[in-house]
């Protein structure tokens, strides 16, 4: 029995490797003229683009989270996390305002964060803040909307007041953390000071498994997002007329779907300007930075599919009552 | 000595990742995925993945279930059993590679740009827009603002960047934009020059202009009219919006769709639902190969 295990997963390995360097070779042949269709090629070229511009954000997040996994232990989060829940989660936002940060390279540090004993609802709102608020965004919409503040300052505003009150529903609504894989033995309590080259060796090594853990759910969201880019056309989303509701779901799926990056995300918004009220626009730039298609897939990776689900709708229904709610201001 | 198959496939795909970055940087591709004023990014990727590999090269060697180094949290793979689950997640990390590194990046065509909507409206779209050209100066002022650099005074050097433009060479562009007897859109000035002609055709009425983009048609355009157009990229081509010229040529009903033109011709206004919109007729034109800049950055004044 335990030979036969053995040998089947002999067999899985050799046809993986062989699987793989089949794929090795179109490296060194040139494939001119191997007809796929035009499509694929505008696909896979937006594909690569959204991961070639997400990786590197998603290498400095899965490091940030080694050197917490590794240097940071649950007795400094106990003493730095206040235990009043309304002052942790005004922690929690206040601390991603600051923290330049974009929603893939997030994940990873949050999942660490939770797991060294940081309250849920403190994650979630760092979670949320972190790529919503920090100064490149605000800086590139003020630029994108021509020199107008006002834009940056009800991104940031609005935003802030929705990450607090979402923060706080998920404190009442989830008591426990939400992990995916909670293993107690896992846990185990850094004791003794190891010698620190031994510990930057390990911050890597967990970089290293948390990238390949992190990236696959990358991948599979930029391929949606790619998807819809290639073949969804912008216009069949404005096909009853152009109330301000309807225009603001539209621009709160498009921002979800298009899965932009926070720094870029304000050109597009701003290209919308004369399709659609100013108020949809603020959906689409508050929604996209607290989730979208390739964070959602990357926060399943780390919390529990149910919780995933709750998030969503929180932040979607939250965000869309705050939205909507600035156009009576 | 055990081989680890995981851990050996992990090192190759952080080998491959490095390697198709690298390949990225070497062949200058990069610029046809993303916008190369932000490559610093992805050569400090590079310096992640290798570092990586050379962490990760050690553990193939290491036996399984020898990790007396790791005391908390050990990783989530030490039972290094395959299962299927463990295969469709290896193969998902592969597939970009695989892609990345066998086919060429292709350049965004007018499919891409149909899908945003229609071209003429776009562009009717975009002369509401703030211009540009206040935006590029926006830009100064608010490094001046920031970091109060006084961009007049001698100490003031610019730093350098790839599409970067002194004031006094946007100043001089915007002066031959003004008054030379042809409006050249090269590819660093082409927004500037794109958002002012597009703020205010008539005051360009007459002038003769030259430029290179793809031919784009739509259903109901007339036999001898369409778009010479570019791709404008923010930050990646995900985030790309089409921009363009309305043209007229007869006998344009022969041109392809997404070839690619070189034009001359004067400029005039024309009507697009009540809104003015510049219009090219030409009187020269042939057709180019693609030019190894398909696309269109913004242009930077200062430096993140």
């Amino acid at each position: 029995m335990q030979t036969k295990l053995k040998n089947v997963n002999q067999f899985l390995s050799l046809l993986l490797i062989g699987f793989f360097l089949l794929f090795l070779v179109p490296i060194f042949i040139d494939y001119e003229g191997f007809a796929l269709p035009k499509s694929f090629y505008q696909f896979n070229t937006i594909f690569l683009s959204i991961l070639i511009e997400a990786i590197p954000f998603v290498l400095i997040g899965v490091l940030i989270a080694g050197f917490i996994q590794m240097f940071i232990t649950e007795d400094h989060i106990r003493t730095f996390i206040p235990k009043n829940k309304i002052l942790a989660i005004w922690m929690g936002c206040i601390i991603g305002s600051l923290f330049p940060a974009c929603e893939c390279g997030i994940v990873p540090i949050v999942r660490r964060l939770i797991e060294k004993g940081v309250p849920l609802y403190a994650g979630v709102a760092f979670l949320l803040t972190g790529p919503l608020i920090n100064p490149i965004v605000i800086l590139s919409t003020y630029m994108a909307f021509g020199n107008d503040l006002e834009m940056a300052l009800l991104r940031m505003g609005v935003g802030f007041v929705a990450a607090l009150l979402i923060a706080f529903i998920v404190s009442i609504l989830y008591p426990s953390n939400q992990l995916k894989r909670v293993n107690k033995k896992k846990t185990i309590i850094l004791k003794k000071r190891r010698p620190i080259g031994t510990r930057i060796m390990d911050m890597f090594k967990h970089s290293i498994d948390e990238f390949f853990d992190m990236s696959k759910y990358l991948i599979i969201g930029a391929m949606v997002a790619a998807l819809f880019r290639t073949f969804v056309s912008i216009q069949s989303l404005f096909p009853f007329g152009d109330g301000l509701l309807h225009s603001t779901v539209v621009m709160m799926v498009l921002a979800y779907v298009l899965s932009l990056c926070s720094e870029a995300d304000a050109f597009i918004a701003a290209s919308f300007k004369t399709m659609v009220p100013s108020t949809s626009i603020l959906a689409f730039l508050v929604y996209g930075p607290m989730i979208d298609l390739k964070n959602t897939f990357m926060l399943l990776s780390v919390f529990k599919f149910k919780f995933v689900v709750g998030l969503f709708i929180l932040i979607t229904s939250i965000v869309f009552t705050f939205v909507t709610l600035t156009n009576f201001l | 000595m055990g081989i680890n198959t995981q851990q050996s496939l992990k090192a190759m795909i952080l080998g491959l990742f490095a390697l198709f970055f690298l390949k990225l940087h070497m062949t200058g591709d990069i610029g046809k995925y993303i916008n190369p004023k932000y490559d610093f990014m992805s050569k400090i990727a590079i310096g992640f993945f290798l570092i990586f590999l050379l962490i990760q090269v050690p553990r193939i060697f290491q036996k399984r279930h020898a990790h007396h180094d790791c005391t908390n949290h050990c990783c989530h793979h030490h039972h290094e059993k395959w299962n299927v689950g463990k295969i469709i997640s290896f193969a998902i990390v592969i597939f970009p590679i695989m892609t990345g590194l066998t086919f060429a990046p292709a350049t965004l065509n007018s499919s891409l740009a149909a899908n945003n909507g229609s071209i003429l409206s776009q562009i009717s779209y975009q002369k509401e827009e703030a211009s540009l050209e206040e935006l590029l100066n926006q830009n100064s002022e608010s490094l001046t603002e920031k970091e109060s650099i006084d961009i007049y005074s001698s100490d003031y050097e610019p730093l350098v960047n790839e599409n970067y433009l002194t004031e006094e060479e946007i100043k001089s562009k915007h002066e031959k934009l003004q008054n030379a007897e042809i409006i050249e859109m090269d590819e660093d000035i082409f927004i500037s020059y794109y958002s002012s002609i597009n703020d205010n055709p008539s005051s360009f009425e007459g002038r003769t202009i030259k430029m290179k983009g793809f031919v784009f048609k739509e259903g109901d355009f007339t036999e001898n009219q369409f778009v010479l157009s570019r791709f404008f990229i923010t930050h990646c081509v995900a985030d790309a919006s089409v921009i363009g010229f309305l043209a007229e040529l007869d006998g344009a009903d022969q041109l392809q769709q997404d070839s690619w033109l070189e034009i001359e011709g004067g400029l005039a206004v024309a009507n697009y639902h009540g809104m003015e919109i510049p219009k090219i007729n030409v009187t020269n034109w042939k057709i180019i190969e693609e030019p190894e800049e398909p696309y269109i950055f913004p242009i930077q004044t200062w430096v993140e």
